[in-house]
Formats: C-alpha cells, sequence, structure tokens
C-alpha cells in the first residue's frame, strides 16, 4: 500500500459547483483545501456539493473543514451537499455526528 | 507470558509525516492479520494522537515525535510520545461529538481525542515531561473472524 495522494477537482455547470475529493484528506493538506474552497464558499447562488467517491481517508482535520463549510454555507444560506462517501469514511462521519448536516448523505 | 515485539519509529513533529506513520501501522497490522476494518480503525487514532503532537507538543518549534508498536499475542499498544508542552486535560476537553447540536452549536475542533476513544479499546494518556498517548485495540481470535 502506498500513500493515497490527495487529490482535488472542481466542475462548475449550470449553477452547479462539483468538488471532487480524492485520497487522504488530513492535516497535511488543511491549508490547501481551506484556501481552493474559501472562494467557492462565497458563491451562495451556487449549488455546492463536494463527491467523496475517491476518499481513502479522512481525519479530524478534514471533518472539521467540512463542519466549517456547513456552517458558512449555512449562515449564507446556501446549498452544501456531500455525496458518494465510501463505507469506512461514512462510518467516521455517524461517528462524530457530522452526517445529518451532510444533506445528501441521508 | 505473551510474546512481546517492538518496533519503533521516530519523525519530525510535521505534518507531513504522519502518513509514514499511517503506512508503518498498516504494515504491522496486516501482518498481525487484524481486520481491514480494525486496520482503518487504527490508521484514524494513531493519527488522531500524532496530530496533536503536530499541533500543539511544539508550539511551532522543531520537535520529533517518537512512535512505538508494541505486538503480543492478542493485541497491538502503540504509543506516540513527544517531548514538548504538555497539554492539560481541560485544554484538551471539547465537544464530545456533534450529535443532537444544532448547526450553530457545532465546533470544528476537538473531535480527536473523541476519535481514539471511539476506535481503539482503551485510551491512556500520560503527560511526563511530555505527552505519552497509548492506543490498545484487541485482535479477534481466528475461530471469532471466521
Amino acid at each position: 500500500m502506498l500513500t493515497d495522494k490527495f487529490t482535488l477537482r472542481t466542475e462548475s455547470k449550470e449553477g452547479q459547483m462539483i468538488v471532487f475529493v480524492g485520497g487522504e484528506f488530513d492535516l497535511e493538506v488543511a491549508t490547501q483545501m481551506r484556501s481552493a474552497m474559501e472562494p467557492l464558499i462565497e458563491l451562495a447562488d451556487q449549488r455546492l456539493t463536494l463527491n467523496l467517491q475517491d476518499l481513502k481517508y479522512i481525519d479530524s482535520t478534514g471533518i472539521g473543514i467540512l463542519i466549517s463549510i456547513v456552517k458558512a454555507r449555512h449562515a449564507r444560506n446556501a446549498s452544501f451537499d456531500v455525496e458518494h462517501i465510501p463505507t469506512h469514511i461514512r462510518k467516521l462521519f455517524d461517528m462524530t455526528g457530522i452526517t445529518p448536516y451532510l444533506a445528501k448523505a441521508e | 507470558m505473551a510474546k512481546e515485539s517492538i518496533v519503533t519509529l521516530t519523525v519530525p513533529a510535521l505534518p507531513e509525516y504522519v502518513d509514514l506513520v499511517r503506512l508503518t501501522l498498516y504494515g504491522i497490522a496486516s501482518k498481525m492479520k487484524f481486520t481491514f476494518e480494525d486496520i482503518e480503525d487504527m490508521k484514524v487514532a494513531v493519527s488522531e494522537a500524532c496530530n496533536n503532537a503536530v499541533l500543539h507538543a511544539y508550539g511551532g518549534a522543531e520537535g520529533k515525535i517518537e512512535i512505538q508498536f508494541a505486538s503480543y499475542d492478542e493485541e497491538l499498544a502503540i504509543t506516540v510520545r513527544d517531548y514538548g508542552r504538555s497539554f492539560t486535560a481541560s485544554e484538551n476537553k471539547e465537544t464530545p461529538s456533534l450529535h443532537g447540536k444544532s448547526i450553530n452549536e457545532i465546533q470544528s475542533g476537538g473531535l480527536g481525542l473523541y476519535l481514539m476513544q471511539a476506535l481503539m479499546d482503551r485510551v491512556d494518556v500520560q503527560n511526563d515531561g511530555g505527552t505519552a498517548v497509548t492506543l490498545t485495540k484487541k485482535r479477534m481470535k481466528s475461530e471469532e473472524t471466521a
């Protein structure tokens, strides 16, 4: 097993921004993720979705960043969804209690 | 008595070395035949202990983290030790989890210790010239996994 490098890619179309987050989302990439998300968070008239299908690992730093996005979008009355959550990551979301705030996670 | 094998790893207290600790853990836990799910749990818990050392132990100065993997017949005990400023229980005692909280009450910090306790069988913290966190996970016997 090699380290799964963090990857970030954004697709924008017709009022929707989908951010694909892959690899290891941890303390090491926290600054990169925060600065990538900052401008997107401000676009309140766009739907914002995180696609986690290629996410291999997340720690409490990554979960903390998701929480700050939830709060920032809520404060702007803007949408935020998280989709395609891998099973072992979903377990951590359930454990910490963040799942109900990630709309599409059901 | 149970046979003990020890592997020790020392890394700089920097974010980019935490994945190296995860890789080492993966190798040792696989050798011990832990399940995939248990290995994933331990990866998160050990990383949280390392994150705490990286973020809080040395206040921005250089430092190191020592990780000791002690494997026994039926359990793995991982000790993450730094030689920096010990953070007291009150500093580290934040929101246990987000369950039952409103969106305005939820905080983005303080989940690390909660996750360690939720994912491991035992978490011991010692403050003595630094912080040593020992995380223990029991391995299910093969007849239970079969």
